[in-house]
């Protein structure tokens, strides 16, 4: 599903290089829910913005599906995001004018979905989040731990390939954050491959997989821990 | 179309947001326009040809003629004498010939005598001056020659204020208490800039009310309100001795039409005027050096120095103005943009392309091009309105045709576009990521 090999991040400013990432190899299956942890810094959210493409690369490869996103055009990366990767942020980014099935919507009018099509997919989104009967409401009207159910409800509404949440539980208490996990783990349940960035340890030990990072390198013990097949 | 009625009500939504900062950037956007579009329009209709289907035939003819012996006077003056037109005049050259000057007069009908007389606009030509510049009937015809008549060819207009009717021909007129009868009337008509009468920088001004025979005016000392040069004139003012006076001294006053339908026909004018001034020194007249004038109608107003200046001076504040205006908006709409970042870079990480995203800019600026140009053109009637108090002689050049309208919409959202350009090629190229870790 994702392979990238000797993939290197360098962040420069006028004074400073930051190594974000260093020569990281990382191979993610198809079905995995791989967490991944690591200290403040560490180039989580760098990561996971490289694999959704919102950031280019220095060295390395990278494979997606099997196909290299070096050389994309804007065009053909555009199209990647929006088919095949699902993007869950820690902030929500919700648009705040937006009815939940606005916002919903909203990537799917990107990919040329008739509108009956998108409507089809946003009310199963709002259906599998458990949501469906405020589809009319504003994010404003909703719990922290509701908008971020509307936000993966966007994510998944393409029915991507893979899920990348960075931090999806970071800005909610625990009960909040439980729902969501659980609903994240239907989600792969039902087929849907996902990354998750996390500090939280019990939510790492649920994950069928922990990839931990330190200091732009990934931790060679956990990169070859066996997979565990379902949960 | 279902994805531009989306973005067009997403640019709404971006509007309401900040309601203010748009506004501003609209104002001082239609503000820069309205300026520009109220100048643009007096600088259209004054320069445009008005008569594109003959003005290629049409010439104004001046003779140096004037007495006193002046070596280096070249030029001749902007008007001539009655005895220059006769000279110029039945060459058999010229298609179409005719005399003028503007004058004006009180005015009444026979059957409301009472009535106190309304001043009406004179012109005062020769029978060819209808052909001369396609002036269209509605009733009746010009004068059957150009000798003196108590007859009147008149305006729509003046058949509808004076008589409430335009079927008025045979009917009688109180022209300065001289009773005419009207043998014409006129359709709707006007030429702008109206170029057979550019002395005095008059060629903005409306068509005249009234025309009458030449010879009649003379006869009846009718006079030009523009220019009357008498030059070596020994009258007495007794008004009884005027015609006669007028007839046969430098008392100039006129300007000299010809309609010369080829090349060769103004070939043969310059030559016929040539052999004029030839046959005029032989006989121990025309004292000064050849100075023929053959003026074609567009370059008329060059040619008697009757340019606009002070039009071209606004236009180039117009458009300065006009210039700071669009920096300026431009500033605002980028502030606008970067607060708007967040969302763009969401929706790129949302899949959308760069060019999804400049269709939503595209309805950003259809959608400030339509409030734009409204906006625009109420302050450019408010500018028209300004400058034609200011220049009175500009008032009939304050309206616009479709193909104007046309010009000055596609204009607004060429300008809309710039306005946005940058900031949009900003927003859709910075990165990422940045917006979107909060
Ligand atoms: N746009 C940027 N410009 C410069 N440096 C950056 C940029 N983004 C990240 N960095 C640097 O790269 C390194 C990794 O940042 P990253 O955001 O990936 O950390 P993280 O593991 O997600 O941390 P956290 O847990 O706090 O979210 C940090 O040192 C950070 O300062
Ligand atoms: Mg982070």
């Amino acid at each position: 599903m994702i392979k990238i090999n000797n993939l290197s991040k360098i962040f420069r400013t006028d004074l400073i290089e930051t190594h974000a990432l260093r020569q990281i190899n990382l191979q993610v299956n198809e079905g995995e829910f791989a967490a991944l942890t690591g200290p403040s810094g560490s180039g989580k959210s760098t990561l996971l913005n490289v694999l959704g493409t919102l950031e280019s690369f220095d060295q390395g490869d990278y494979l997606l599906d099997g196909r290299s996103v070096k050389g994309l055009s804007d065009r053909e990366l555009s199209a990647l995001r929006n088919e095949k990767i699902g993007f869950i942020f820690q902030g929500f980014n919700l648009i705040k004018d937006f009815s939940l099935f606005d916002n919903i919507e909203l990537p799917l009018r990107y990919r040329g979905f008739s509108s009956t099509e998108r409507k089809r997919r946003v009310e199963q989104a709002l259906e599998t989040v458990g949501l469906a009967a405020r589809r009319d409401y504003h994010p404003s009207q909703l719990s922290g731990g509701q908008q971020q159910r509307v936000a993966i409800a966007r994510a998944i509404a393409g029915e991507p390939r893979i899920l990348l949440a960075d931090e999806p539980t970071g800005n909610l208490d625990s009960l909040m954050a439980r729902q969501v996990m659980e609903l994240l783990e239907k989600i792969n349940q039902q087929g849907c491959t996902i990354l998750m960035v996390t500090h939280d340890p019990d939510q790492a030990r649920r994950a069928n997989r922990h990839i931990q990072i330190v200091d732009g390198q990934l931790n060679d013990s956990s990169m070859y821990e066996p997979l565990a097949a379902g949960a | 179309m279902e994805t531009l009625i989306h973005n067009l009500k997403l640019s709404w939504h971006s509007i309401q947001r900040a309601p203010l900062p748009y506004a501003l950037t609209l104002l001082i956007l239609s503000l820069g326009l309205g300026t520009f579009f109220s100048n643009a329009t007096l600088y259209y209709w004054m320069n445009r040809d008005p008569i594109p289907e003959k003005s290629q035939t049409l010439f104004m003819a001046r003779l140096n003629s004037l007495p006193g012996d002046c070596t280096d006077c070249f030029e001749p003056p902007r008007v001539i004498s009655y005895m220059d037109v006769q000279k110029m005049s039945g060459s058999g050259i010229t298609s179409a010939e005719a005399a003028m000057f503007s004058s004006n007069a009180y005015a009444k009908t026979l059957e409301n005598q009472q009535a106190t007389p309304s001043q009406v606009e004179l012109r005062v030509t020769q029978r060819d001056f209808f052909k001369l510049f396609n002036v269209p009937f509605l009733q009746g015809e010009t004068w059957p020659d150009n000798k003196a008549r108590m007859e009147v060819v008149i305006s729509k207009n003046t058949a509808i204020k004076f008589f409430s009717r335009t079927d008025v021909v045979g009917q009688d007129m109180l022209l300065d208490d001289k009773l005419y009868k009207v043998i014409g009337v006129l359709d709707d008509w006007s030429m702008l800039p109206r170029l057979y009468d550019v002395n005095g920088r008059r060629s903005a001004e409306p068509a005249e009310d009234i025309y009458i025979p030449l010879e009649t005016a003379y006869d009846l000392a009718i006079q030009s309100n523009t220019q009357n040069s008498f030059t070596d004139v020994d009258w007495d003012g007794n008004m009884a001795t005027y015609p006669q006076m007028a007839r046969t001294n430098f008392a100039n006053m006129l300007q000299f039409w010809v309609q010369l339908d080829s090349p060769e026909k103004v070939q043969q004018y310059q030559q016929f005027l040539k052999n004029l001034v030839q046959d005029e020194k032989a006989a121990g007249r025309h004292p000064r050096p050849e100075g023929n004038k053959l003026d074609n109608i567009l370059d008329i107003q060059k040619a008697m120095r009757a340019t606009n200046d002070q039009l071209d001076a606004f236009a180039l504040v117009a458009s300065l103005f006009l210039l700071v205006c669009v920096v300026n908006a431009s500033h605002l709409s980028l502030n606008r943009y970067m607060a708007n970042q967040y969302e763009f870079s969401l929706r790129r990480a949302l899949g959308a392309s760069r060019w999804q995203l400049q269709s939503q800019i595209m309805a950003d600026v259809l959608l400030s091009s339509v409030l734009a140009f409204a906006a625009a053109l109420v302050f450019a009637q408010l500018g028209l309105w300004t400058i034609n108090s200011l220049l009175p002689g500009t008032r009939a050049l304050a309206s616009w045709d479709w193909q104007m309208l046309g010009v000055m919409a596609l204009f607004v959202v060429l300008v809309s576009y710039l306005v946005t350009l940058y900031p949009a090629l900003k927003t859709s190229f910075s990165p990422l990521n940045q917006q979107l870790k909060q």
